[in-house]
């Protein structure tokens, strides 16, 4: 790298972009402004840019950390499909530190810091809603996989306050094979998906459990949220006052679930 | 009898620490006269879902059936939980 009177000018490096302050593009932001849109910590975002998921602009003579505002929009669009990819991947590789949840204590303890975060940006009737649905999905994750795990354990878990989505994701089994161990008529994703978000049914026979995902359903409709669920080739999509089950084919199969909550209208 | 849920926490979400919940408070509930009253109170629980309360909150009802009061259930997500546990 070259450097002139100890300033880095124009020049890229590890795909970082180094300038002097004269030189400042437009429109880049703050790593304060960008960690709140991006909803993670001024250390999470310096960590982010070390492994290069999300790179930063270094400006001036002690390399300050700016962003793109563009950048940071691509990658809020990008995280739920970066979930999606590594639920879908052949590759059982682990996610990033910062959004993999191995155990439900951790799951915990980062659902615990999503309330706080919300607190004072949406009502606390939403907060609680939101937590408790995420609570669940997150949670039916760990119940129906454990011990069972095909490749990688745990969740995949991440949200984001600009987008005002929460994306959770797992490698499990899918529901269709959980539903087939207590009802083995079930033949294709799209049915044991349905029969997840509308009967009292477990995978877990005998206990007397299955009320999860019609919970996450019944708050889903009496609340301005959506949800985008997809297991196997099975897709999921519903919002406030639907009142039937809709579910959809997809191109690309997940093994485990994707699941991508919305509150773009919550106040 | 009063049962305070904030002592088991404010967000309570998932089946395993709802069973933990339960079995922790076996020795107490063993000393419960069969025609006191059980008051569960959610005053201070921020989050529940029915995982947590199907395994704490179910074996107390079908133990003490109606002698358990539900107090303080005002919580959005408490009221949400009630709801889908009585259908």
């Amino acid at each position: 790298m070259h450097r002139l009177g100890g300033i880095c000018i124009g020049l890229h490096r590890y795909d970082r972009i180094y300038v002097d302050y004269k030189n400042m593009p437009k429109n880049l932001i703050s790593i304060s402004e960008a960690a709140k849109q991006v909803g993670a910590s001024v250390d999470t975002l310096r960590r982010w840019d070390k492994s290069y998921r999300l790179p930063s602009i270094r400006i001036g003579p002690r390399g300050h950390r700016f962003y793109s505002q563009e950048d940071i929009h691509r990658f809020l669009r990008n995280d739920s499909s970066v979930a999606k990819q590594w639920a879908i991947s052949p590759n059982a590789e682990l996610p990033a530190s910062e959004v993999y949840c191995p155990t439900r204590d951790i799951f915990q303890a980062r659902l615990e810091k999503l309330q706080s975060v919300l607190q004072g940006k949406i009502s606390d009737s939403s907060i609680s809603l939101l937590c408790a649905i995420t609570g669940e999905i997150g949670n039916n994750s760990f119940d129906h996989n454990l011990g069972n795990w095909p490749d990688v354990t745990g969740i995949y878990f991440s949200y984001s306050l600009r987008e005002r989505t929460i994306v959770l994701a797992d490698r499990g089994l899918g529901i269709l094979r959980t539903l087939k161990r207590v009802r083995p008529e079930l033949s294709t994703s799209s049915e044991a998906l349905k029969v997840a978000f509308t009967e009292t049914l477990s995978g877990r026979f005998p206990e007397a459990r299955g009320n999860g995902l019609k919970f996450v359903r019944s708050v889903i409709i009496k609340n301005p949220f959506t949800l985008r669920f997809q297991t196997g080739n099975a897709l999921l999509l519903l919002k406030e006052f639907d009142k039937d089950i809709v579910v959809s084919q997809t191109d690309e199969g997940v093994g485990g679930c994707v699941a991508i909550i919305g509150f773009e209208k919550s106040l | 009898m009063i049962i305070e849920l904030k002592k088991f926490g404010s967000t309570l979400i998932s089946r395993p620490s709802g069973k933990e919940a339960w079995l922790a408070f076996q020795p107490i509930l063993k000393d419960i006269p069969e025609n006191e009253e059980v008051i569960v109170d959610f005053e201070g629980v921020a989050v529940l879902t029915p995982s947590w309360t199907d395994e704490f909150l179910t074996p107390l009802v079908s133990r003490f059936k109606n002698k358990v009061k539900l107090h303080n259930t005002d919580n959005a997500s408490v009221k949400a939980t009630l709801e889908i546990l009585a259908k």
